[in-house]
């Protein structure tokens, strides 16, 4: 599931008020989320979370409960490094 | 058996070539399943450049030997070091470009971990080779076309219904308008100076046109011959002249080249500098789109083109939060109007693309610049009066029916309309093939990509 966190750090890059995020949502489902901005939503989960993605992880990500998957394994794994 | 026919219809034209097609499906393939297997980063990434390498080095050989040996010796001759270029004068194997690419797509996924590898190696060979995309596209993706060869397919009616229509849309605009248009285009781009504004323009107006139903033409065909026997393969162009800005025409245009791009190339590139910024984007898509324009071939005009779709794209990029800023128009009349304006607009910035893409040097292309901007007159009116009517006469049709399918927001509209309608659509595209169609046209424009 999507966290509130995760959800609002998008939301407020696309400059989005509201809209719904499933596990499920792809990047072209959402309103204003294209390649060209892609990079920049990416940039700032990694900020806000403190952690670094790599290009291979990326190029992985399906849908938006791929993504939160990537940011809990680098949540896990920075704590216990 | 398609297998068969594939190698068949591509040795048809050179069999030697075929060991090329051999070779990459063979080294992709091993590629592939050593890439999954391995646990060990380090196999892995040989595997995958191992993969890259083996294609880029025949698309490289082919394609871009004597255009680097021809720069370099002239390079060098500007530091009075005269050597002769080495000229090999190897004819291009017919859509290098394009299964390099399809075959690429297969071990990126595989590496990236968006598809499992395929066992059996006769599926993997179809894939490459198959017949109606491997000439000119569309560059179907490993991870959305291969499932489709390793299933069952399902045959039935509607399908093989609307696989006939869109071979026969993609032969009109092929045969009808395309090799009609080229016509008007090809004398006017293969004349010498002094140029005339109007006439250049009119020339770039049927090279649009023509282009896109050469290219669209050709991908309708394909479409529609992979749906007559159950595959479903991608849009290739979904109406790109009805875009309003650069990132809209490259979605609409080339699509199954530009997700390629996309996937493979400015994804990477710019999430590796995305430290930089907006600039990281912006460098990306500089990078990617020269490329683009050194894919399509191997001259400096193409490169040129594809700088100018990245400065578009950039321009877009840089100057897009301002738009956003302005308010959004509620009359629906005014709403109407600025779209037609923005479509026409946009549509002469892509023509202007189009005079570097065809122009048969940078100088002609600078020459006929200077007489759009400097010597626009209607000096030879009965010329410009008839190739005026012919562009409208060959390009009428088509857009007629495309303001119909982006209003409806369906290509495939024709096959819902009233019987009638349908038979009148039907005769008047066979009479205006059989009577005014290129019979011994030109080959496929893109089949030199």
């Amino acid at each position: 599931m999507i966290s509130e966190r995760l959800k609002k750090i998008i939301l407020l890059e696309l400059k989005l008020d509201n809209f719904d995020l499933e596990d499920t949502t792809q990047a072209y489902q959402v309103p204003g989320w294209d390649s060209l901005n892609h990079v920049s939503i990416l940039s700032k989960i990694e900020k806000a979370y403190g952690v670094r993605f790599k290009s291979v992880e990326v190029l992985r990500l399906k849908n938006l409960g791929d993504l939160q998957d990537l940011v809990n394994k680098k949540i896990e794994g920075h704590n216990r490094g | 058996m398609l297998l068969v026919a594939s190698y068949i219809f591509y040795a048809a034209w050179d069999w030697r070539f075929l060991s090329i097609l051999f070779i990459i499906a063979t080294v992709d393939y091993f590629c592939g399943l050593k890439i999954y297997e391995s646990g060990d980063e380090r196999i892995r990434n040989f595997f995958l450049i191992l993969s890259i390498t083996v294609n880029l080095c025949f698309l490289g050989f082919f394609k871009y030997f004597d255009f680097f040996s021809t720069n370099l010796a002239a390079f060098l001759g500007h530091f009075s070091l005269k050597i002769h270029p080495l000229i090999l004068k190897i004819a291009l194997p017919l859509g290098i470009s394009f299964y390099t690419f399809r075959s690429m797509s297969y071990t990126i996924d595989v590496y990236t971990g968006k598809m499992k590898p395929t066992r059996n190696y006769l599926d993997y060979a179809l894939f490459v080779a198959f017949f109606p995309v491997l000439l000119a596209g569309p560059i179907t993706k490993a991870s959305d076309f291969l499932p489709q060869i390793i299933s069952s397919r399902k045959l039935n009616l509607n399908s093989f219904y609307e696989g006939c229509y869109l071979m026969f849309w993609g032969l009109f605009q092929k045969v009808f308008i395309a090799d009609n248009l080229t016509k008007i285009a090809d004398p006017l781009f293969n004349s010498p100076p002094p140029y005339n504004g109007v006439m250049i323009l009119l020339a770039i107006y049927a090279f649009a046109f023509q282009i896109y139903c050469d290219f669209a033409g050709y991908s309708n065909i394909a479409r529609g011959l992979s749906k007559c026997m159950g595959f479903d393969i991608v849009v290739n162009f979904n109406l790109p002249y009805f875009s309003t800005n650069p990132k809209e025409f490259w979605r609409r245009w080339h699509i199954s080249l530009s997700t390629w791009l996309h996937d493979y190339l400015f994804s990477p590139i710019a999430f590796s500098k995305r430290g930089w910024g907006k600039w990281g984007v912006i460098f990306a898509l500089m990078v990617t789109f020269i490329l683009c324009g050194f894919w399509h071939g191997a001259a400096w005009t193409f490169i040129i083109w594809g700088a100018y779709q990245g400065i578009l794209l950039a321009t877009q990029v840089l100057l897009e939060p301002r738009f956003k800023k302005m308010p959004l128009q509620k009359n629906i009349f005014v709403k109407k109007i600025w779209f037609f304006i923005k479509v026409v607009f946009f549509f002469h910035l892509v023509c202007f693309g189009w005079l570097l893409f065809r122009a048969q040097s940078l100088t002609q292309a600078y020459r006929m610049t200077e007489a759009l901007i400097c010597n626009f007159k209607f000096t030879n009116g009965s010329e410009i009066k008839f190739i005026s009517i012919s562009l409208i006469f060959y390009t009428c049709i088509l857009i007629i029916i495309q303001i119909f399918q982006f209003l409806k927001n369906d290509h495939l509209f024709i096959l819902k309309t009233k019987p009638a309608l349908r038979a009148a659509f039907y005769v008047v595209c066979f009479c205006l093939l059989t009577i005014f169609g290129v019979s011994g046209g030109k080959e496929f424009i893109y089949f030199q990509f």
